[in-house]
């Protein structure tokens, strides 16, 4: 009978087990606080990468990355990566993939807490220096052989006072891709424009056979900090000009620093852009190219492969890059930039995550992270030879091994900038509420009140711009 | 008579007074001392009211508060629309119970389950838009989530769309617990329906009325970030930032929790000034009802 097994629990019972529990919980935690997030060993000793041996077998380090969003087959790549590694030293690495919306404050967040991962993913330049300053982040070199980092081109924007603290992954540039049948079609050549007014002609007849002249899509805000990119480089020296336009030493409102949200709503204004760019996302946005509706798109090398894929050739899509309009030295010039891995100060284990970082990069991890994902290795040794697919051999010979590329300079804007600038401006201009040159104005002040809110990093700003621009 | 020491309700009530003043004491606590520093990290300088400076300078928190404030229009809205679905259920009508569970469904939903169903749909080119121009309505397929001036109002409307489902459900729970007697006695006496409504329905859902009001005006000041920013992300351009979104910006994206902790604090207060009125009103209905 029910009855009969049903237990009697009166109320002093009842408060014995809650009391009980809680006081299990209670030690539970105070435990978990008082150790560390891993399995503690000696201090970490971090002058020379021979320290790994000296680390006791079968620890366990947390890594936090990003990237099969973009790459398919990434995820395969890191998971049998990892396994290697287990069996190769013994140590386990915890992977968690992460959202796009939090690769940097969830990692910023668990510094400031004390819980960071060992291991972390950085996107480039501002979006791991700003975690260099504050501490959270080790220089690699006197973890990693400098030469086996340099091996990897992390670019310039990993480097702080001469020290690297990122190692190169893979290669993930913005450019521009142009559909060929449809440039066929509205009477153009193979060859994508390469100046304004070839472009502004380019679209015009594009648009007259009955196709969407550029596909974007700028809701969720990329595809503005991707333009910004093309566009607002074409009118620097150097990416020290884009650190000294973000403090405040440059003036916004000069035309030429404006100049490309002005093209932007020269563009719109012609009815070159899909009319819905205001009210979907960059990845809709995008797709509308490899649905064979528009002729040109902008976006990120490791994208491009997939779009082709869609369009149903590699034969069919050309990579370009942004038409010029400026005449900055940098105008003309292929962008080129990459993912990253670092290696948190708070780790325990520093020298058995580099250890994983240099295995990541062992050629045989490289040549199957080719294999798995089809995205281009950062490493030198990657032999470009086995590269048959046309697109991405033009990829791999345009941007990411030319040797005139410069760095991505949107990569260099504070926060701020990208939420109250960037992403209002770009946002403005397609509703027809502002001009290129209210976009100006509103850099400008977004750009004072970011100094005023930041004065701690104006300095920090200010040496970088002082590195890059040596 | 069982006698007791005057000080043992206190003993008995001193462990739940020690929970609540940490749990919600210490936060209250933190977020003013974080509000007046600098933080970096989890610590930082003092500056005083600095971050408050900051704010109070700032247009884009002028414009957040302005949303805020906007949204405030969707509580009358959704109290007279919960309060005649309430009554028209209660009344039986054919299928009710049906229609009970169908307008309760998108309460259930998550929120942003709900955005990004919404955010789909209300593209320029999004099913909303095809319906109207396959029905040769064409000049009212707006952008509706690209459009500045009217996005916050489409992410209003949807807001309504999932929030009434609760009105709905708190109402005829009420309402089956009333006394049927009057209205019965209110239809002899030759009432219609809005009459009863009127006179007899909404006075004696008064209570009920008031907590919904106050979930609804809390919600709309501070329960709406999930809402923003699965549909619109705060754009186009800053139409629809509100003050979770700004906090949310600082805290986590730029990195200065300072100015968080004091928009946090502004909010906590703006709320508790707009929440006073209601329990003070609240109250002397009580002391009414109590004769």
């Amino acid at each position: 009978m029910a009855d009969q097994k049903t237990i009697r629990i009166n109320r002093r019972d009842f408060l014995k087990i809650a009391g009980l529990s809680l006081s299990a919980a209670g030690v539970s935690t105070l435990l978990q606080s008082c150790g560390s997030p891993t399995p503690t060993t000696a201090p970490a000793v971090t002058t020379a990468p021979e320290a790994t041996k000296a680390a006791p077998a079968g620890q366990t380090l947390k890594m936090w990355w990003w990237g099969e969003q973009e790459a398919p087959g990434l995820e395969k790549w890191m998971n049998e990566t990892i396994a290697r590694f287990k069996e190769k030293t013994g140590h386990l690495i915890e992977p968690t993939l992460q959202d796009t919306t939090v690769v940097i404050s969830e990692f910023q967040t668990a510094s400031a807490a004390k819980n960071a991962p060992d291991l972390q993913f950085l996107w480039n330049g501002i979006y791991h220096m700003e975690s260099v300053w504050l501490g959270y982040l080790d220089p690699l070199d006197s973890l990693i052989p400098i030469d086996e980092i340099q091996a990897t081109n992390p670019t310039r924007l990993s480097y702080f006072e001469g020290k690297p603290y990122r190692m190169g992954w893979y290669s993930a540039g913005p450019m521009w891709l142009y559909n060929k049948e449809i440039f066929e079609k509205a009477g153009l050549g193979e060859e994508p424009p390469k100046t304004w007014d070839e472009l502004m002609d380019f679209c015009d007849k594009i648009k007259s056979a009955g196709f969407i002249p550029i596909s974007a899509g700028l809701k969720d805000g990329p595809w503005g900090e991707w333009f910004m990119g093309h566009g607002l480089g074409q009118n620097l020296d150097s990416p020290a000009d884009a650190i000294n336009l973000f403090i405040g030493s440059l003036d916004w409102r000069e035309p030429r620093y404006y100049e490309h949200w002005s093209r932007v709503e020269e563009l719109w204004k012609a009815g070159f852009f899909n009319d819905d760019m205001n009210s979907i996302d960059l990845y809709p946005g995008i797709d509308l190219f490899g649905a064979g509706k528009a002729g040109m798109t902008a976006i990120v090398t490791p994208l491009a492969a997939s779009q082709a894929k869609m369009l149903g050739s590699s034969e069919k899509v050309g990579g370009m890059v942004f038409p010029v309009f400026g005449k900055g030295k940098m105008a003309g010039k292929p962008i080129a930039d990459c993912q990253g891995f670092g290696i948190s100060s708070q780790s325990k284990n520093k020298e058995i995550a580099a250890e994983f970082i240099r295995f990541m990069h062992e050629p045989e991890r490289v040549e199957a992270l080719w294999e798995a994902s089809n995205v281009l290795p950062m490493d030198s040794s990657f032999d470009p030879n086995q590269i048959t697919d046309p697109l991405l051999n033009q990829i791999w010979k345009g941007w990411v091994g030319n040797p005139e590329a410069v760095p991505y300079i949107s990569n260099l804007m504070p926060v701020l900038f990208w939420t109250d600038a960037m992403f209002v401006n770009s946002q403005k201009i397609i509703a027809g509420e502002w001009t290129g040159e209210q976009a100006g104005q509103n850099a400008y002040e977004v750009t004072q009140k970011w100094v005023e809110q930041n004065p701690d990093l104006v300095e920090k700003y200010s040496q970088w711009a002082k590195d890059l621009g040596a | 008579m069982l006698r007791t020491n005057r000080i043992t309700p206190y003993l008995y009530l001193a462990p739940m007074v020690l929970l609540l003043v940490f749990t919600f004491g210490y936060p209250l606590v933190a977020i003013a001392n974080f509000s007046t520093r600098r933080i970096r990290g989890i610590s930082g300088p003092f500056i005083g009211l600095e971050n408050y400076r900051q704010i109070f300078k700032d247009e884009v928190f002028r414009q957040a508060v302005e949303h805020n404030l906007i949204l405030l229009i969707a509580v009358p809205i959704m109290l007279i629309i919960s309060i005649i679905l309430a009554v028209v259920l209660f009344e039986r009508i054919r299928g009710w119970q049906f229609f009970r569970s169908l307008l309760f469904v998108p309460y259930v939903l998550a929120i942003p389950v709900v955005g990004v169903v919404f955010s789909n749909i209300l593209q320029l080119n999004g099913v909303q838009n095809q319906i109207l121009r396959s029905l040769g309505l064409e000049r009212f397929a707006l952008d509706w989530i690209g459009n500045p001036q009217i996005t916050l109002y489409s992410v209003m409307a949807v807001i309504i769309w999932r929030e009434v489902g609760f009105g709905i459900v708190l109402f005829l729970a009420r309402l089956q617990s009333i006394n049927e007697e009057l209205i019965d006695a209110a239809k002899v006496d030759g009432a219609d329906w809005g009459q009863r409504l009127w006179f007899v329905i909404i006075p004696q859902l008064r209570s009920v009325i008031e907590f919904y009001v106050v979930i609804s005006i809390i919600t709309m000041l501070a329960w709406v970030f999930s809402y923003i920013y699965t549909i619109s992300r705060g754009g186009p351009g800053n139409a629809t930032i509100v003050m979770e979104l700004y906090i949310y910006n600082f805290a986590f994206r730029n990195q200065l929790p300072g100015i968080a902790s004091a928009v946090a604090a502004i909010l906590f207060v703006v709320t508790l000034i707009l929440m006073f009125p209601l329990f003070r009103f609240r109250s002397e209905t009580a002391m009414e009802e109590m004769g």
